[in-house]
């Protein structure tokens, strides 16, 4: 599963001039900035006419946001905010990306174990995470850990997937080679071509879970455990809508930089394939 | 001269059968077949015969249904270092180098690390490769990527290497080129080679004893001796005729 965020591959119009490539990974052309450019006038201009028009707590004006953003940056409350919510999406993702990458392995590998937890995960698996949040409730309560709980399940079926479909298609072939070669236990094939093999794969997983987590921890903290989310909310209710989007934009940096960061570590463990 | 009496592999009335929804298909009838300790065997046939089968019942990738195969006096139950395989498509490690392809095998034997390194540099050498050694298989060619293949094989020191249509991937020049060298290292190492084919030519210029196979169900309809020189001229007389009467035997099988 790839996001939006994939860079651009093709070479139609603009985008076959010669290009450099960033630290971002992009092709970019003063073509391609230029047009991005107006592209982004353009939005805060329609934006910025609308705001004007209407009352605050309806639209702020892209000024009014700025203002808010640097008003939360300075006070240090910003900081404060998105600690809050690391403390929780960062054990969440890490715990449920290591738990759903071994059982991925594990169901991926053995018959015995697939076919023992199948019926179990087809159940299981459609459940959107959010709907767990009954039970964050109940048993862990909507502090930090609740919220971690909800990313987990996020992070755990997404890796668990992909782990699971990586080691399934596992080349045959190379299976074959590695016997041919003094391979003779499970576990220096799992180690030496299966997991190997699958890893593109579990990688996948590893980027799009750390992206969809952002989505459990904001709907996390919409239902109160503190952080981004929570401050998005409870400025709204308090009308200041110019903080809410505000932290918002807080969102989009932070997922920018935690897919940029993964998809480094993703081309660093990948770069036999490029 | 070489001392082949003792026999390296012994292919003893080896059937093989495949269960499908058709029924059961016979892919090998009553195969029997012998190679001598450093003979150069070539299995020639056309596709479907089950010459591939037949190789892969030797490699111990697959078992035969009847009969027994043996090498080195112990029979064949599973794959092992000792019989190196090559396969038509290569199927190197795409995400190791080429350094780490070749040590792969080394690496499983548990080769202490010093040893590994001079034995892989001393493969690397011999399949002209050094250059090469941090690429990976992507940014090779097929002829490279088979040179990689080889020395993989080659590493642990194989008694017996079994190539599965070896050269039927790359272009002419490159296994002509190939071929020469196989033929070099074959001769320097003293192994016992099965080499499977459909390139007429290809059999004639490499082996010892060719085993002409035909299907539908492979069987062994001929064997023929080689006894010329190596390099062989391939214009002269004896190769072509050689060449020709092989093609009509199988022609006339097909």
């Amino acid at each position: 599963m790839a996001t939006e965020f994939d860079p651009v591959a093709d070479s139609s119009g603009i985008r076959s001039q010669p290009t450099t490539t960033t630290a971002f990974g992009r092709e970019w052309n003063l073509t391609r900035l230029w047009y991005g450019f107006v592209g982004t006038a353009g939005f805060l201009a329609v934006w910025w006419a609308g705001g004007r028009e209407v009352p605050s707590y309806l639209l702020p004006t892209p000024g009014e946001v700025a203002g808010a953003l640097w008003a939360e940056l300075v006070s240090g409350e910003l900081l404060v905010h998105l600690g809050e919510s690391l403390l929780h999406y960062i054990p969440g993702v890490a715990v449920g990306i290591v738990a759903g990458g071994l059982l991925g392995i594990g169901m991926g590998w053995s018959l015995v174990i697939d076919a023992a937890l199948t019926p179990v995960v087809r159940v299981l698996r459609p459940i959107p995470p959010l709907a767990w949040i009954v039970f964050a409730i109940i048993w862990l309560g909507l502090g930090h850990t609740g919220a971690a709980f909800i990313v987990f399940i996020g992070a755990f079926w997404i890796t668990f997937y992909n782990a699971y479909e990586g080691v399934e298609s596992t080349s045959r072939d190379l299976i074959e080679v590695a016997t041919t070669l003094g391979v003779d236990s499970n576990r220096r094939l799992l180690w030496r071509v299966v997991i190997p093999d699958a890893l593109p794969g579990i990688l996948t997983g590893v980027r799009t879970s750390v992206g969809q987590c952002w989505m459990m921890v904001i709907a996390a903290e919409l239902f109160g455990a503190p952080g981004v989310g929570y401050e998005i909310i409870t400025s709204a209710n308090n009308l200041a809508m110019a903080r809410s989007i505000a932290y918002m934009l807080v969102i989009s940096v932070v997922f920018l930089l935690s897919d940029w960061a993964v998809r480094r570590v993703r081309s660093y463990l990948l770069d036999w394939q490029q | 001269m070489r001392d082949h009496n003792d026999a390296a592999i012994t292919i003893d009335g080896v059937s093989k059968q495949y269960e499908g929804e058709g029924g059961t298909t016979t892919a090998l009838r009553e195969i029997s077949l012998s190679v001598s300790s450093g003979e150069f065997v070539t299995v020639l046939g056309p596709s479907g015969c089950g010459k591939t089968t037949l190789l892969r019942l030797v490699s111990g990738l697959e078992s035969p249904t009847d009969g027994d195969i043996t090498v080195e006096g112990k029979l064949v139950q599973g794959p092992d270092p000792n019989r190196g395989t090559v396969f038509q498509a290569y199927h190197l490690f795409p995400w190791l180098t080429v350094r780490e392809n070749v040590a792969f095998g080394l690496v499983e034997q548990g080769v202490p690390d010093a040893e590994r390194q001079d034995r892989v540099q001393e493969m690397l050498e011999v399949i002209g490769l050094s250059n090469f050694a941090d690429a990976y298989p992507k940014e090779l060619s097929g002829g490279m990527k088979q040179r990689v293949g080889l020395a993989r094989a080659l590493a642990v020191d194989p008694d017996i290497l079994l190539m599965d249509e070896p050269f039927g991937s790359v272009d002419m020049q490159t296994r002509r080129q190939l071929q020469h060298e196989l033929i070099h290292i074959w001769r320097d190492t003293d192994k016992t080679v099965l080499f499977v084919t459909h390139d007429i030519e290809e059999a004639v210029a490499l082996s010892d004893r060719i085993v002409v196979m035909s299907g539908t169900p492979g069987c062994v309809q001929a064997t023929v001796s080689v006894a010329e020189s190596r390099p062989r001229n391939r214009s002269a007389q004896w190769f072509v005729d050689q060449v020709e009467t092989l093609f009509e035997r199988i022609k006339s099988n097909t």
